[in-house]
């Protein structure tokens, strides 16, 4: 009776170990160790940001094979760059142990991550403690390259050029359309993204001589916004500011509509309202809406419309900010391996370091050069700001500032036509 | 004072289909016995069998519930079937198989993530559906339509549980069985096709639960998380097994969370719950209407 219940247990004990050391032989053979770069990448592959993680990891893996296939690094013999992934969940404590899972483990010559800046913050700091060099494509709190570190390098810009530009921009819009903005309202998602814009939207906004009327912070898992929206519908703003991740953009964008709540414009920051599945989920919703990012499909630079064909091609949307700079990242990284040409850490550090990368298939960004400044902040980055608007080829998103950048032929709408 | 009204009554209509997703919960948490963390799974898979039967029909929301009932009663059904009746008969001798817990929340993990394998984590809505963005006008106040169409059918799943339970025969098995699964096979009833039953009907609600928020809510592989714990929040308020209790306690959280952010930041009002949730345990851990355990 008890013996049958145990040499079940054995049977299951021994199938697990033999299918555990097929998988560990199967999955770690076929690439032998020297001649290959291991690059470690912390995303947020489940949970509420599983959706930008995955187009982080596409953005690489379309980058990596485009580099493996050009020969991969010259200067390593031809090493191949070879991706290696593990999920963050969007959680900092995770983020953490996956660091140091593939850096002691995996023994990752690199490491680039994380997308949501609460868990990038302490996820650099193991980093730091091992010497690996970290990438940081898209990560925005501030804090990330002002913690002293020698071994981040961010290719973003900060949390301060992002609030920094979405004012410089009203006040370009004030003046290009003789419309005066006198209230403004905040309402940000609660987590270190929103509160980080927060805090430097109401310095500038007393700097602007503006009058902030609102200023709400909301939980990004909130099931029901309808709340907020009275409270912004209340405050009646000329201009509302919204930081969100891409589910709550969504529900705010449409209860917004159903309120029927039209403030003389509506500024994003990119992320939620930058995701590919916003437009399709929110329709005409969205329409005026102006949003900051890194990138737009519409951007002038050789190679970038290529670029996203292909892109959107094998995955089926538009490149956006986390993909743009994941793929930017990888080149990057490449550029860096190829000048640094060994893998020990120390010279890739140095290699990054003294990055300036003005050309290549990896520069479809809207600005000119990849340079990092002795914080690891790249001093290049610029953003621009995109109007979503139907011009006839349905909803799209359209470059609208600086001046110089704008979409040919369109003319922003500001203010929000008051129907 | 009219924004009050309004909140409040928006408050009210969403608390509603919050006790909608947490009647099921009631439902197979009372009789059962069973913690059943893969609930808001079981709502999310709901979710996406009425996003698909909209989606490729073309049907108005509510008409999918005649896809959707069906497929979710013999989903919950056959899951207890197959996956939770085998740790009940294992732990026969125990009042509560704790066991199960830990086999629910398995299930959680497995839901989401192969939902997440096979649709992909972007967020989806039905664009198209009639009832989208619809508001009704009331003396200056704005009342959403999908929320209201989601009260009344709230208020109608709950009733006919309801009736179900106490006048029909297979009702009366049920609540018997709760109360004593040994005395219950005692008396004749088979004790696990009962919770066959159970099952499926909690997971049917959780169906309903998911048609009447497809119109207005994304759709997306982890949305059941943010449902699942205020459904455990508002059963414990409502009382276990009480099918009023949920929408009641429903409706409690919902007013809440309309009408707190008027005051305050919209994260306190997170806050006031869970805080409100402590409290009813060291008050009235049976909640408001949960019937006195004495075993």
């Amino acid at each position: 009776m008890m013996g049958k219940r145990v040499s079940t247990l054995l049977w299951c004990l021994v199938t697990g170990l033999l299918v555990g050391l097929l998988v560990l032989f199967w999955g770690g053979s076929g690439v032998t160790a020297e001649n290959v770069v291991k690059i470690g990448n912390i995303e947020p592959l489940s949970g509420p940001s599983a959706a930008v993680g995955l187009q982080g990891k596409n953005a690489r893996e379309m980058a990596v094979e485009e580099i493996n296939a050009a020969g991969g690094i010259k200067s390593l013999g031809g090493a191949k760059l070879v991706l290696i992934y593990a999920d963050s969940e969007s959680k900092p404590e995770k983020g953490v142990a996956e660091a140091e899972r593939l850096i002691n483990t995996e023994k990752v010559n690199v490491l680039t991550g994380c997308w949501n800046s609460a868990v990038t913050l302490p996820t650099t700091a193991v980093a730091e403690r091992y010497g690996i060099p970290f990438i940081v494509p898209v990560s925005v709190n501030d804090k990330i390259t002002e913690q002293g570190f020698k071994n981040v390098f961010r290719i973003a810009a900060k949390d301060s050029w992002w609030t920094r530009d979405q004012f410089a921009f009203l006040k370009d819009m004030e003046k290009e359309f003789n419309v005066k903005v006198k209230t403004v309202a905040f309402v940000y998602e609660n987590g270190d993204w929103g509160k980080g814009f927060a805090g430097l939207w109401k310095e500038l906004a007393k700097k602007g001589g503006y009058q902030v009327v609102l200023d709400e912070p909301y939980p990004s898992t909130a099931t029901d916004l309808s709340p907020v929206v009275q409270k912004i519908k209340r405050a009646n703003p000329d201009v509302l500011f919204l930081v969100s991740n891409a589910a709550d953009a969504i529900l705010l964008t449409n209860t917004l509509a159903d309120y029927k709540v039209k403030p003389k414009a509506i500024i994003g920051s990119g992320g939620g309202h930058a995701d590919p599945s916003f437009l399709k989920a929110t329709g005409q919703n969205a329409r005026y809406i102006f949003d900051l990012v890194e990138w737009e499909t519409d951007v002038n630079k050789p190679g970038a419309k290529e670029t996203n064909e292909k892109f959107k091609k094998r995955y089926g949307y538009n490149l956006a900010g986390e993909s743009v700079d994941a793929y930017v990242a990888m080149y990057v990284l490449a550029d860096a391996l190829e000048r640094a040409g060994s893998l020990d850490p120390a010279k890739i550090r140095k290699a990054l370091a003294e990055t300036n990368l003005t050309k290549g298939p990896g520069m479809i960004v809207a600005y000119d050069a990849v340079q990092f400044d002795k914080t690891g902040q790249n001093e290049h980055a610029a953003l621009v700001m995109v109007q979503i608007n139907d011009i006839g080829h349905g909803m799209e998103r359209l470059t609208v500032w600086p001046k110089g950048a704008r979409h040919a032929g369109y003319t922003p709408v500001f203010p929000m036509p008051q129907k | 004072m009219l924004y009050i009204l309004e909140d409040t009554i928006n408050g009210i209509l969403m608390g509603s289909i919050y006790g909608l997703t947490a009647l099921g919960l009631t439902l197979i948490f009372g009789v059962l016995k069973v913690i059943n963390f893969a609930h808001g799974s079981l709502l999310m898979v709901g979710m996406y069998v009425a996003y698909w039967a909209v989606a490729l029909t073309g049907l108005h929301p509510y008409l999918a519930l005649i896809l959707v009932v069906p497929v979710m009663y013999l989903f919950g059904y056959y899951l207890q079937d197959i996956v939770i009746k085998p740790i009940f008969k294992a732990e026969r001798e125990v009042r509560e198989p704790i066991t199960v817990i830990i086999v629910t929340t398995g299930l959680w993990y497995i839901l989401d993530n192969v939902t997440l394998l096979l649709f992909g984590p972007q967020y989806r809505t039905i664009q198209a559906n009639p009832l989208r963005g619809k508001m009704l006008e009331l003396g200056g106040m704005l009342i959403s339509v999908p929320k209201l169409w989601g009260f009344v059918t709230a208020l109608i799943t709950a009733a006919s549980i309801y009736w179900f339970l106490q006048r029909t025969r297979l009702g009366r098995a049920i609540r018997a069985t709760s109360l004593d699964r040994d005395a219950a096979s005692l008396m004749g009833i088979k004790q696990y096709k009962v919770y066959n039953i159970a099952f499926g009907i909690g997971t049917a609600t959780a169906g309903i639960a998911g048609v009447t928020l497809v119109p207005f809510y994304n759709v997306f592989p982890s949305v059941g998380v943010l449902f699942d714990i205020k459904g455990f929040i508002i059963v414990v308020l409502g009382g276990l097994g009480s099918m009023g209790g949920a929408l009641l306690g429903g409706m409690i959280i919902g007013v809440i969370e309309s009408v707190g952010p008027q005051f305050m930041a919209a994260t306190w009002t997170e806050a006031i719950v869970y805080g409100l949730f402590l409290v009813f345990l060291f008050v009235k851990p049976s909640g408001l209407f949960g019937v006195r355990y004495d075993w």
